[in-house]
């Protein structure tokens, strides 16, 4: 009656209202709501827009950009569809003053007790988080046993600018300082309390971090100095709890978890570590320390479970040689343990951030210093 | 002090007090000489006995903070007029501390 019959172009309020519908699984609010969805488009019957989530290490991306396609897809007149998945990490981190300025979030990996394998999950979790395109630096604070610098394959001393600021090594990507940098290989560190705590203090002001998305620090072992300084100096966004399933492990995360609250740093959760063993020729499923521990604990404290990490010979090989395993051999058991680890974690960080709906967001702190007048 | 609760606002009120606002609505303001002879550090509290080392008279009534840093993501640390600094004051001891009618009562 009106001549040729042409297709109504897509009203861009329509795509928006359907985006609505499109929940991220652990913020709980919609994808529209959050601001996620940046640079709409509509010519003719094709659509494109961007998603930028809060990380890129998220969990459920590839998840997320399916529903937005097939639901923008399925409106009348829409023929084609283009979503592009971006990231831009959000700030944690409030602390003002001269230390780590341009730092968003700091993940602090702990254990209650040594030898749960926490540094090469600190490794692994920082290699992953870059490998998501993330900018990530690397603080090894085991001031009394650092392994960072064998880890990562890193020889030599770091440079130090005219100002007297230390420049981070590279490791693979990742930025990376560690007192195994500054320290003979072959003598040990015996220190007091105080020269740990100075030390540390130094790690934070003079070393030249850049901007980063993550920093993950690398604590020693136990409740002492070292997190007690680290707790005081700066404001951590939260921490990693690495455990093995032994009851007396167990027993020790539980510590380290109390000491975190007590200093008010969220703990995102529990990990896992020796999980089981993974038979590399029959891939039968050996559970030799017995298994589930780590998620009772978590259960029992009320703290996310972050995932549990096979035993691989591989993994140790790799810290031997410093080629993290998530680097050397991305599609094994244990590399993807660790990715999954990683997308958890920084889901954990993103739902402080954010404040998901079922958890209120962390409590407020001082944000910088005042001046008495 | 409620799980989750912190400071939203800790601001100078006039020359001697001291004004925190709380998540949870609730505003403290502390009489900053107060605040002094609260110091829960091992100079001020032995650490093994809890006796107080501190003599409320030994703090002068003008005693002042020069300055007030957070520590970490549960405390803050005053620099005091009368040269003491070694005090952290965690927020859930300030909140303990509130003077106000509410939180004495009882």
């Amino acid at each position: 009656m009106f001549g040729k019959k042409k297709a109504k172009a897509v009203d861009p309020a329509v795509v928006l209202d359907v985006l609505r519908t499109v929940q991220d699984p652990d913020l709980h609010r919609d994808i529209v709501a959050l601001g996620f969805v940046k640079d709409l488009e509509v010519s003719g019957s094709k659509v494109s827009f961007k998603v930028e989530l809060t990380t890129p290490a998220c969990p459920v991306k590839d998840q997320l950009k399916a529903e937005c396609e097939a639901k923008v897809r399925d409106l009348p007149g829409v023929e084609d569809v283009h979503v592009e998945m971006t990231a831009q990490v959000r700030r944690a981190n409030v602390s003002t003053g001269s230390m780590l300025q341009g730092v968003k979030n700091i993940i602090a990996v702990a254990s209650g007790k040594g030898g749960v394998g926490k540094s090469t999950t600190a490794i692994n979790l920082a290699m992953a988080l870059k490998h998501t395109g993330a900018e990530v630096g690397l603080l090894d604070a085991d001031v009394y046993g650092p392994s960072m610098a064998m880890m990562f394959g890193l020889e030599g001393k770091p440079s130090i600018t005219p100002e007297k600021k230390i420049i981070p090594m590279d490791g693979h990507g990742v930025k990376v300082v560690s007192m195994g940098f500054l320290s003979d290989p072959e003598k040990p560190v015996i220190w007091r309390g105080p020269m740990v705590h100075g030390l540390l203090q130094q790690f934070l002001k003079d070393v030249e971090w850049g901007t980063l998305d993550y920093l993950v620090i690398d604590l020693p072992p136990g409740t002492g100095d070292a997190q007690l300084s680290l707790s005081q100096a700066i404001s951590i966004s939260g921490a990693v709890i690495v455990t093995t399933p032994q009851d007396v492990s167990l027993l020790d995360a539980r510590k380290g978890l109390l000491m975190f609250r007590q200093m008010k740093v969220p703990v995102l959760g529990i990990v896992e570590n020796m999980s089981y063993f993974l038979c590399p020729h029959c891939s039968e499923r050996t559970e030799i320390f017995r298994h589930g521990g780590g998620k009772k604990a978590s259960e029992a404290l009320s703290v996310p479970f972050l995932g549990e990490i096979p035993i691989d010979p591989a993994v140790v090989v790799g810290g031997d040689t410093g080629r993290p395993i998530v680097v050397e051999n991305p599609e094994s058991p244990a590399a993807k343990a660790y990715v999954d680890f990683t997308g958890q974690v920084a889901a954990q960080l993103a739902i402080l951030v954010e404040g998901g709906a079922e958890k209120p967001a962390h409590a407020p702190i001082m944000p910088g210093p005042l001046d008495w007048k | 002090m409620e799980e989750g609760v912190g400071p939203l606002d800790i601001r100078q009120v006039g020359p001697k007090e001291l004004e925190i606002t709380w998540s949870d609505d609730h505003v403290s303001r502390y009489p900053v000489a107060y605040l002094r002879r609260a110091c829960r550090c091992a100079a001020c509290v032995d650490e093994w006995t809890g006796a107080q080392i501190l003599k409320a008279d030994q703090v002068s009534e003008d005693v002042k903070p020069v300055r007030i840093e957070p520590v970490g993501r549960y405390a803050i640390h005053f620099a005091w007029s009368d040269g003491h600094t070694s005090g952290i004051y965690s927020f859930e001891h300030l909140r303990n501390i509130c003077p106000c009618k509410l939180c004495t009562a009882g």
